[in-house]
């Protein structure tokens, strides 16, 4: 009995993973028509100070086209997950953007639903 | 007189608190492992330079200015949900894969969340989304 909760203890603890981006500052943007997406291996975050964290750790915005690039290139899921400050100004988040796509990565764009629709 | 020897006890440890505790443990990650799943949307955004070529074709151009968006050519402005309507008007997913190209120009202050719903609208009407960034604010250095 003990043995089979250790082993499932120690299952749970490898494939529990921890949300890496906790420290980061933002708050997503709201729309009415998002899906329930995936969490995906790669991560991208652009905090309320268009800092860029790329896996969690800071990354500088001309690096980040072939930091992504290494990260999916062996895997199947080229999904990226994309997270902005809903204020920041496009000038901090479009060549992150752009980066993302010429690096061939899908971007999953996160945000909250509602159910109202903000102009 | 035969002395009464007591073969002394095996030492045993109380198991059963001890697998109290694992599923203690086991039930705390289960429950800290229910996967967070976000809201929000997939896309794919074809990379790459502006095609002379295609500038021929009348696609469908977007602009996000500082405090209004454009819709077409003529430049009409439209609230967010307007142009949800308009998009989904256009009927996209009937029409073949490069007619379904949007073009997004987006000026450098605009907010994420306006960019965000008006890429949330043109995903959700079935629209492909090219990116163009406004060539004389941002030009890339030779």
């Amino acid at each position: 009995m003990g043995d089979i909760a250790f082993l499932l203890i120690i299952f749970f603890m490898l494939t529990s993973n921890f949300i890496k981006e906790a420290h980061i500052e933002l708050t997503p943007p709201a729309a009415p028509e998002l899906e329930t997406l995936e969490t995906t291996p790669v991560a991208i975050a652009v905090d309320r100070d268009g800092i860029v964290w790329l896996q969690g750790k800071e990354c500088p915005p001309s690096l980040v086209e072939n930091a992504v690039e290494a990260l999916i290139e062996d895997k199947r899921d080229k999904t990226v997950t994309l997270r902005v400050d809903k204020d920041l100004p496009h000038g901090s988040y479009g060549s992150v953007i752009m980066a993302l796509s010429r690096a061939g990565a899908e971007i999953a764009m996160i945000g909250t639903k509602t159910g109202d629709d903000r102009p | 007189m035969q002395i009464k020897r007591r073969k002394p006890d095996a030492p045993e440890i109380n198991v059963g608190a001890f697998s109290d505790i694992a599923f203690l443990l086991i039930i705390f990650f289960i429950l800290t492992t229910t996967f967070v799943r976000p809201a929000g949307e997939k896309l794919q955004i074809p990379a790459g330079t502006t095609d002379p070529e295609q500038k021929d074709r009348k696609q469908l151009t977007i602009t996000l200015a500082p405090n209004e968006i454009l819709y077409g050519e003529k430049g009409d402005t439209v609230t967010i949900e307007q142009l949800r309507e308009k998009l989904l008007r256009e009927r996209l997913p009937k029409r073949p894969a490069e007619d379904r190209i949007i073009i997004l120009e987006t000026d450098p202050v605009v907010p994420y969340e306006t960019y965000f719903q008006a890429v949330m609208a043109i995903t959700n009407a079935g629209g492909v989304l090219a990116l163009v960034e406004p060539s004389d604010e941002e030009a890339p250095a030779p």
